[in-house]
């Protein structure tokens, strides 16, 4: 029983220990890449960070998709403090940082300059892991046969790969597309409530005033009465 | 006996794991928690959308700057929305996955909130936590898939191909019913201001008249 179980043991930490590398061959991807929307409250920051190696890109862009005013404070710094951008106050923003050096990349959304609304925040990361390249000689692992088969199937690799390169390419703009309608959107339905409310309120007071005048000018009448006799 | 003890598996799991976690896996998003908190991430997703996330979490000294060893369970309880604010999904675990499948398209919530109990020593302790989450055809487990159905490499790469287009597709008909509904709503704004004029005018008239009529009774001797 005890053998079993340390093999077990030792399988699972030597399992763990080549985990990644093992996650990174299953998904077939050399550029990971998530999006996250979130909502950000009136007053305050959020930060998010991304663990990077050297020499490797990461892109991120992000868009504000709700909340009055439409902008945020955005900036990114490097693990040793050193601040890469800066944006004040914009509505949305594209950044491509270059790596040079191991570490934490911290990228924060700012509201702290409104009070009162909350931001609906989109952004999207890209990262580029250059030297996780997929091994071409993988694949000829499985060819059998003929050389002609060998060029084919090379063939069929390359157009696989392009195609699944200009899929990837179509997720990402279809991810703006849907974030740019969401922003569209919610500016719409928050126009659509201020004029419902305005112009209700608009009709109100005009009653209210139209009451007023007639009650005012009813009291000045009969003051006038009551003084004369 | 030594192994027994080093071998209780999931707590151990659970440290290499986090040290491969943000070096490694999948995503290596990370933020912070402090108590009390929640962060909420809104996901558009389709109908029939399977949605998987996967979060670690540990404790983290500010003070002393270093990360605290995973002796607590640490709390983390999870919660999905749909667009009609129902919620779909409750969690509460350390460590770990939570799916739900969408039934209506729309935007989903999902809440993470974190509980007073874990921390001992308040303000000075906050969570690091560790998230990615996927939606559609990145849920899906190639290798398990692969085992099931006994592909080759090759079939494999245009089984994947074609659930992306088949993800894409599903994202094109969504925006398709996104964008009539964005009409609808542009209409009725338009609508609302191309009437508004006339009903104002109209109230006006009435309640001139109608003032006109009061101020008439008033004797002016």
């Amino acid at each position: 029983m005890e053998p079993v179980r340390m093999v077990l043991c030792l399988l699972s930490v030597f399992i763990s220990l080549v985990s990644d590398r093992l996650v990174v061959l299953a998904s077939f991807s050399q550029a990971t890449d998530s999006d996250f929307t979130f909502s950000l409250p009136a007053g305050r920051k959020e930060c998010f960070y991304q663990t990077m190696k050297k020499e490797a890109s990461l892109e991120i862009e992000y868009q504000v998709l709700d909340g009055a005013g439409l902008d945020v404070d955005f900036s990114i710094s490097s693990p040793s403090g050193q601040l890469l951008f800066s944006d004040q106050r914009k509505s949305d923003g594209v950044h491509t940082v270059e790596t040079h050096e191991d570490g934490d990349y911290v990228f924060c959304f700012d509201n702290t300059f409104s009070s009162i609304s909350e931001k609906l925040v989109f952004f999207e990361l890209i990262l580029d892991n250059m030297d996780q390249e997929e091994d071409p000689d993988n694949w000829k692992e499985h060819i059998i046969g003929t050389d002609s088969l060998d060029m084919k199937l090379e063939d069929i690799m390359d157009t696989i790969n392009n195609v699944k390169s200009r899929l990837g390419k179509s997720v990402q703009i279809q991810t703006l597309l849907r974030a740019f309608e969401a922003r569209d959107r919610n500016l719409q339905e928050s126009n659509f409530d201020r004029v419902n409310f305005w112009s209700v309120v608009n009709l109100f007071v005009m009653m209210v005033v139209s009451a007023v005048q007639v009650y005012l000018v009813r009291l000045l009448f009969e003051d006038k009465r009551k003084i004369r006799t | 006996r030594n192994y027994v003890k080093m071998c209780s598996l999931p707590r151990f799991m659970l440290e290499v794991f986090l040290v491969n976690c943000c070096l490694g896996l999948v995503s290596s998003l990370y933020f912070h928690m402090t108590e009390g908190e929640q962060k909420c991430f809104i996901e558009e997703i389709p109908a029939d959308t399977v949605v998987v996330g996967d979060y670690w979490t540990q404790l983290y000294d500010e003070q002393k700057r270093e990360y605290l060893p995973a002796t607590r369970n640490l709390t983390l309880s999870v919660a999905a929305r749909t667009p009609t604010d129902e919620l779909i999904l409750s969690h509460k675990e350390t460590k770990g996955r939570f799916n739900f499948t969408s039934f209506t398209s729309g935007e989903h919530k999902i809440c993470l909130h974190d509980s007073v109990a874990n921390y001992f020593n308040i303000g000075v302790t906050l969570q690091v936590v560790c998230m990615d989450i996927r939606s559609g055809e990145r849920t899906n487990n190639y290798t398990e898939i692969q085992k099931r159905e006994l592909l080759t490499q090759l079939q494999l790469r245009v089984r994947r191909l074609s659930a992306q287009v088949h993800d894409i597709h599903k994202e094109l008909i969504y925006s398709r019913s996104r964008e009539k509904n964005f009409l609808v709503i542009n209409h009725n704004v338009n609508m609302w201001i191309y009437w508004w004029p006339i009903i104002r005018s109209v109230a006006g008239k009435i309640t001139v008249k109608d003032q006109n009529r009061h101020l008439k009774t008033v004797d002016l001797n």
